[in-house]
């Protein structure tokens, strides 16, 4: 049963990335993308972690996805995207894509993956926060800077300068 | 002789009446027996007082309660009547269908006028059905530049969202179609489909209307997902869980309203903006733009669409009365079920029956689901009032609300909770 789900899953999450990379229409390629992503959610359910696959869900397929169609939606297509067709990126593409996967699939194999029992009991969430406020702490004060830091460049990007005071919103 | 049908006769009245019979039986005997035992072949049946169940009895169940009870009992131990009737789409449905019978009414006597009338001759009650059959035999008019496949499917994978976040709530004591130990994620996994599906149903009737509609959606839902999430932290502090089960158990004492009254007055904000309701409704402004990302849906496509929207207001309503009014928490207030039904029968007259397996649910699941219904058709209530009040407001104003002062008000309750939670007054390990 498991082994079929993830067949299913590795099909719809390639399947659909492929698909996102090669559709002619934008909006059928965020589509596509959206599938991949949950696919990816759907793999990790698969891992016996829920609470990363909602994440997955919540940020990429409900967040990201919204962005990118709403870009592709509001903005003309011609005016971001000059149309380069050559086989020979594309071939140069695939063969980058094939080293780097085949560089990656042989340092995971070497890294011990094989010698995992898979009878463990899943890792709680509420274990990764602990250790996110203990030992990790460094790493999410650095996120939260970086985090914050996005997120007042953006308002300051948004900011517009040709609209005077009494035209914003009370 | 009557002139809606001049030519009238009773013989073929009867003739035609009795040709469709022999018409149905043979094709039933021919097609439908065969079929239906192919089926029955697959299926897996439930074994009953030691004997496995035989379909082919049927008949027999339904003349005999003491064999049909039993038969029910195993029933509903079944995923397919959580998902299909009690905790799911049917109960929710059911209550979808009194709230829009409710709003019709309650909002017509707010405006002094009468609301459904003539259906169903008292006050109007099958009005609800009249527009259902209405909406099922209409044509669907797809518009002629629309895209196709994703036109087609919004309605469908709406209702669908809907339905899974429906599964989610837990109603009684284990009675929840997905039991899920991230619950309250899964919930905000499920309410970020919503803006994708009307931003590409907009998109896809090819057409302004639904397209701006679909847009103001976008903008709207979006903003009002962050104080959503982040109003809900505070119960997720204090109990510690993000179960939605173990959360409505924890309130058996007080309700969590009684701690964070601001954590719930920003999810309630939220909740009219998130389904779109006024003072929010903007994405349907009927008086600006015809009916926003709805204008091109018609026939049963529309009523798919109006299903999920009311489904969608169960389980927001549902999810408050979770959170923040205790669940299925409450005095008991059911009656105990008689004993001697179960150790004697139901005597009438000379006749007693004696029906084994009879309290079909526990008291305590009885009481719960009463107090959860209570609860959620008040706060339904309290959503369903704006509309009779207040006027719609500018889009500038929503997103002002939603970006500074929710958002703001969120924090604080978060501040509250912690506060709560370090002084160790409430939460794992607290005073109360």
């Amino acid at each position: 049963m498991a082994d079929a789900v993830f067949l299913a899953l590795s099909v719809i999450t390639i399947g659909s990335a492929i698909a996102a990379l090669e559709l002619r229409s934008l909006i059928y390629g965020s589509i596509a993308l959206m599938g991949t992503l949950g696919g990816i959610a759907g793999l990790f359910l698969l891992l016996d972690s829920p609470f990363v696959a909602m994440f997955q869900i919540a940020v990429y397929v409900g967040s990201i996805a919204v962005l990118i169609l709403f870009t592709v939606m509001l903005v003309k297509r011609e005016l971001i995207f000059k149309k380069i067709e050559d086989k020979r990126r594309k071939f140069a593409g695939i063969g980058l894509m094939l080293v780097l996967m085949v560089g990656l699939g042989s340092v995971i194999l070497d890294s011990g993956i094989k010698s995992i029992t898979t009878d463990e009991p899943a890792v709680d969430f509420r274990d990764i926060g602990a250790d996110f406020l203990t030992y990790y702490w460094p790493a999410l004060i650095l996120m939260a800077l970086i985090l914050a830091g996005s997120v007042t460049g953006a308002l300051v990007l948004a900011r517009r300068e040709d609209v005077g005071n009494e035209q914003r919103a009370n | 002789m009557s002139v809606i049908a001049p030519k009238f006769k009773f013989s073929e009245f009867v003739k035609s009446i009795l040709d469709n019979l022999f018409w149905f039986l043979l094709i039933f005997a021919l097609i439908g027996v065969p079929l239906v035992q192919i089926i029955l072949f697959y299926v897996e049946m439930p074994v009953i007082n030691g004997e496995l169940l035989t379909p082919f009895l049927a008949l027999t169940w339904l003349a005999d309660p003491s064999r049909t009870l039993p038969i029910l009992k195993a029933f509903m131990t079944t995923d397919l009547f959580r998902i299909a009737a009690f905790p799911g789409f049917g109960f929710a449905a059911l209550l979808a269908a009194g709230t829009i019978f409710v709003e019709r009414k309650m909002l017509a006597k707010l405006q002094l006028r009468v609301g459904p009338f003539y259906c169903g001759k008292i006050e109007g009650i099958l009005q609800l059905m009249g527009d259902g059959l209405k909406l099922l035999s209409k044509e669907i008019i797809i518009p002629a530049k629309a895209d196709k496949p994703i036109f087609w499917a919004a309605p469908v994978i709406f209702v669908g969202a809907a339905a899974a976040f429906v599964a989610l709530i837990p109603v009684a004591p284990g009675w929840v179609v997905a039991d899920v130990d991230v619950g309250l994620l899964a919930v905000f996994a499920v309410i970020g489909f919503f803006p994708i599906i009307t931003i590409l149903s907009a998109w896809s009737a090819n057409s302004k209307f639904p397209f701006i509609g679909g847009i103001r959606a976008l903008h709207q839902m979006v903003s009002f997902e962050i104080p959503l999430i982040l109003s809900l932290l505070g119960v997720v502090i204090l109990t510690g869980t993000l179960n939605l089960s173990e959360i409505a158990a924890s309130q058996s004492a007080f309700p969590w309203i009684v701690f964070l009254p601001v954590g719930a007055i920003v999810f309630f904000i939220t909740i009219l903006a998130e389904l779109e309701r006024i003072p929010f409704d903007l994405p349907e402004a009927e008086s600006e733009i015809v009916a926003g990302w709805l204008t091109e849906f018609s026939g049963m496509m529309y009523g798919l669409v109006q299903l999920g929207t009311y489904l969608k207001l169960y389980a927001f309503a549902a999810l408050f009365v979770v959170l923040f009014l205790g669940g299925w928490n409450g005095p008991m207030i059911w009656p105990p079920f008689p004993e001697e039904i179960i150790t004697k029968g139901i005597e009438a007259g000379p006749i007693t029956v004696q029906i084994p397996g009879l309290p079909l649910f526990s008291q305590e699941t009885l009481n719960g689901i009463v107090w959860f219904v209570i609860k959620t058709v008040g706060v339904i209530f309290f959503i369903l009032l704006p509309r009779g009040v207040f006027p719609r407001i500018r889009i500038d104003m929503l997103l002002s609300l939603g970006w500074y002062k929710l958002i703001g008000m969120a924090f604080i309750n978060i501040f509250i909770a912690l506060g709560l939670l370090y002084a160790g007054v409430l939460g794992p390990g607290g005073m109360l």
